[in-house]
């Protein structure tokens, strides 16, 4: 037992060595990166392009299934962004709320006939609205069918070459858009891009504006505002370095629609669709050899509402890692072939051993060790040095994270924010991370049951005009 | 050294590592700010300056030293904020005065950096300031391997475009996406002297692999000179240079080229026939209503809603012509008629934009 323990131990150091030096790699990786973007970003250059009217059409699909609360501030929004060719298309995905009714009196909706084919087969349609006050709207109305549902049709009835899709409880800041096709403007080969997505609660909202970044005073949502500083800012950066970003998020993304008809949309089997319609893209264009990058862009920002409570939290965790867990089932046969290149030999050992297999060993590493610590096998002293390595570890990147914010783009202003900020960094080691292992771990559970739930968010909503959203 | 002395010396390094990161963060802070204390004042004297000269009421020369008092990446980027609202004579004089000052003397050097951010910001320097001088300095930004640096240094086009230079914008055509041609479009738009020739000389290149790009680029700049070089393309084998002959004319009203979008019309490929449909209908001659009406019995679906959509261009005939189809024996077109005729005016401008 005694060598069992022993060696179990060894395993999980190694294991942790090798996780945490990869992420050192992503991080160091991920400084050149922010560099080079920052050096891009300049605002008078997008100012010139937007007045030689190169930045490409762009069809903003928005799916929107029971979000009344907050569908009037998040569209009214998208329809005011400093873009200048774009059309919003509006999803009502058959909500059991008053989304529908919401949209109807907000923006003066009038019905119009289908004028376009079906390419993607989506869930009947109702009826198609357009806008008397807002020409560049279309507003869906369909049986429910679920978010991937949902964009699919939004993409059947798009006109222009590049769609985003944005979900309705989103809030994009007005050149987002503008900096979302900078790498399309600069003349790159891109298939798809990804902005950064950003923590609303606790920030001064106006008119679907997020006017005052603030982070959140409470703790949940406060400590969410570090994870996805970091996740954002060196972790997909890095993989930018790496040969293509796996993840775009579902939240804020642009694709070229003339691959996503290829790959035939959304697939609306899958619970994280975005994570799944860009592994399916990257099969697609390496198995035919196509060049083509995935590309992450730090500086468009889109601000989201994250959960406030650990019920919902962990709705959402166990969702996106059972979504993890069956992609990475499902996609199986890329990993480790040559022919997939960077994304078979790098990505899919990373997505497999470092994020989903993670929590497993991170509790059979607190169980073995317990069992240690009980039968006197492992020192007391030992454990806790390890212990703390671990955590501070963790704490270092996440003030990697902070520190790039700082130096890159610099929203939260105020000095109180910095030290919150600080703070959770340094709390998040201490039963946040615990919690979303046990989050994550139960999403084996359910992937083995092939739950296709998605489990409801609740939502707060935006604030109408100068006041935060409660956290 | 036990495992544990490793583990002790692990965290001591973790520790230190904490604290000098967040001393970074708070050093990070107390620069910018000092920084901006030290910039924000000389550049509102910078752009007080820049007023009073638009207005005549003071020389360049002041400008000239409001620009050297900020640091050198600021100044550029007061350049570039400045050159969008002033143009013509005025900024000219400007950049004249600006050639032999000792910090643009280093920009200007900058152009043969081996560190692309340093060309880059040659570039943007370049492209608002620079002068018939620096026409070597342009040439090989425009050929630089970066592709910012490139799309920077083309707006230097719109106001001196030599023949050399613009070929080699032409050259890099084939190769270019649609948000490049379109930025490179709109800076030639001014200069059609130097570039109309060129381009009616490559579009007589009918071998040419490019040609379907070169076809497109000339649409987008719309010069009469051009309409009958793309007309004389309109029977190449190639079909994407037919598309892009398809989609260029519909912005050359004139009797031949709608006869050539009429011949168009009956294309083998759809993709032809589908925007030589929409091109006649942004044309609006009413004398292509026959061929709008046959075409709503078009094979392709897409082709049949461009024809009507076509259709409700030519005013009441159009109309007339929907109704007739509403009502026909072929059931394609009595579909997409009443599809089109349920639209509102407002919807039928958005399809037909």
């Amino acid at each position: 037992m005694n060598h069992f323990i022993h060696g179990f131990d060894a395993a999980v150091v190694v294991y942790f060595v090798l996780l945490n030096s990869f992420y050192a790699l992503l991080l160091i990786l991920a400084l050149p990166e922010i560099w080079e973007q920052s050096l891009l970003a300049e605002d008078e250059d997008l100012v010139r392009l937007q007045e030689v009217g190169a930045p490409p059409p762009i069809s903003i699909l928005v799916p929107a299934y029971n979000e009344s609360a907050t569908i009037k501030a998040s569209v009214t929004a998208i329809l005011t962004l400093d873009y200048r060719h774009y059309e919003v298309i509006v999803v009502n995905d058959g909500s059991s709320d008053d989304t529908m009714g919401r949209l109807e009196d907000a923006f003066d909706l009038y019905e119009i006939p289908r004028t376009y084919p079906e390419t993607l087969s989506t869930s009947p349609i109702r009826a198609l609205y357009r806008s008397r006050t807002r020409p560049r709207l279309l507003v869906i109305d369909k049986e429910n069918g679920g978010k991937a549902d949902s964009l699919n049709a939004a993409i059947n009835a798009s006109r222009w070459p590049l769609v985003i899709a944005v979900d309705a409880d989103t809030l994009i800041e007005p050149d987002a858009m503008l900096r979302l096709t900078r790498p399309f403007s600069l003349g790159l080969r891109i298939a798809a891009v990804g902005g950064t997505v950003r923590v609303a609660n606790g920030s001064v909202i106006k008119d679907g504006r997020v006017v005052e970044p603030r982070v959140a005073p409470r703790f949940l949502p406060g400590i969410q505002v570090v994870e996805y500083l970091r996740s954002f800012l060196y972790g997909r950066l890095g993989w930018n370095r790496l040969g293509g970003n796996m993840i775009i998020s579902g939240a804020f993304g642009l694709f070229r629609k003339d691959y996503l008809l290829e790959i035939g949309g959304y697939r609306t089997d899958s619970v994280v669709e975005d994570f799944d319609v860009v592994v399916r893209l990257h099969r697609y264009l390496l198995d035919r050899r196509l060049p083509y990058s995935i590309t992450f862009v730090p500086d468009p920002v889109a601000w989201t509402e994250v959960p406030e409570t650990l019920a919902v939290l962990g709705r959402q965790r166990e969702r996106w890692h059972r979504g993890l867990i069956l992609t990475m089932w499902k996609y199986r046969h890329m990993m480790l072939r040559p022919r997939y290149k960077r994304i078979g030999l790098l990505g899919f050992p990373f997505f497999t051993f470092g994020e989903m297999l993670a929590p497993l060993v991170e509790v059979l590493g607190y169980l073995v060790t317990a069992l240690g610590l009980w039968w006197g096998f492992i020192d007391v002293p030992f454990a806790l040095l390890f212990l703390l390595v671990a955590l501070g570890y963790g704490m270092i990147l996440s003030i990697w994270g902070i520190l790039l914010e700082e130096v890159g783009f610099r929203r939260y202003r105020r000095a109180s924010d910095l030290v919150r900020l600080l703070w959770y960094a340094a709390l998040e080691n201490f039963g946040y991370r615990q919690c979303t292992v046990w989050f994550r771990l139960k999403a084996f559970w359910s992937a083995i049951r092939a739950r296709k739930t998605w489990g409801r968010m609740t939502r707060t909503g935006f604030a109408a005009a100068g006041t935060r959203i409660p956290s | 050294m036990t495992a544990e002395t490793l583990l002790f010396f692990v965290a001591v390094l973790q520790g230190g590592s904490i604290v000098v990161l967040i001393a970074v963060l708070l050093a990070n802070r107390w620069l910018r700010r000092r920084r901006r204390d030290r910039v924000a004042p000389r550049r509102m004297v910078l752009d007080e300056a820049i007023k009073g000269w638009a207005l005549g009421d003071v020389g360049p020369e002041l400008v000239v030293r409001g620009l050297e008092a900020l640091p050198r990446s600021d100044a550029v980027e007061a350049l570039l904020a400045w050159s969008v609202r002033l143009t013509g004579e005025r900024w000219r004089a400007l950049a004249d005065a600006l050639e032999r000052r000792p910090w643009t003397t280093r920009l200007r050097k900058a152009v043969r950096s081996r560190t692309w951010w340093r060309r880059l910001e040659a570039a943007r320097f370049l492209s608002v300031a620079g002068t018939a001088a620096d026409a070597g300095d342009i040439e090989r930004l425009l050929k630089d391997p970066h592709p910012a640096v490139r799309i920077t240094i083309a707006v230097a086009l719109e106001r001196f475009a030599t023949p050399r230079l613009v070929n080699i914008v032409l050259d890099r055509l084939p190769d270019m996406v649609g948000p490049v041609q379109a930025h490179y479009a709109a800076v030639l738009r001014g200069q059609n002297a130097v570039t109309v020739p060129l381009l009616t000389e490559r579009l007589g290149l009918v071998y040419d692999l490019g040609l379907p790009r070169i076809v497109e680029f000339s649409g987008r700049l719309g010069d009469a000179r051009l309409r009958e070089p793309i007309t004389a393309l309109a029977t190449h084998r190639d079909a994407e240079v037919r598309v892009q002959v398809a989609r260029a004319l519909g912005d050359y009203p004139h009797a031949r080229t709608v006869t050539v979008l009429q011949t168009l019309c009956t294309d083998p490929a759809w993709e032809v026939r589908a925007l030589a449909v929409r091109s006649l209908g942004r044309i609006g001659d009413a004398a292509t209503l026959a061929d709008l009406r046959s075409r709503l019995a078009d094979a392709e679906w897409w082709v049949r809603l461009r024809a009507a959509l076509a259709l409700t261009r030519l005013g009441a005939a159009g109309r007339d012509a929907l109704l007739k189809a509403e009502t026909g024996a072929q059931p394609d077109a009595r579909y997409v008629s009443r599809l089109i005729l349920g639209l509102s005016p407002q919807a039928l401008s958005e399809f037909a934009a």
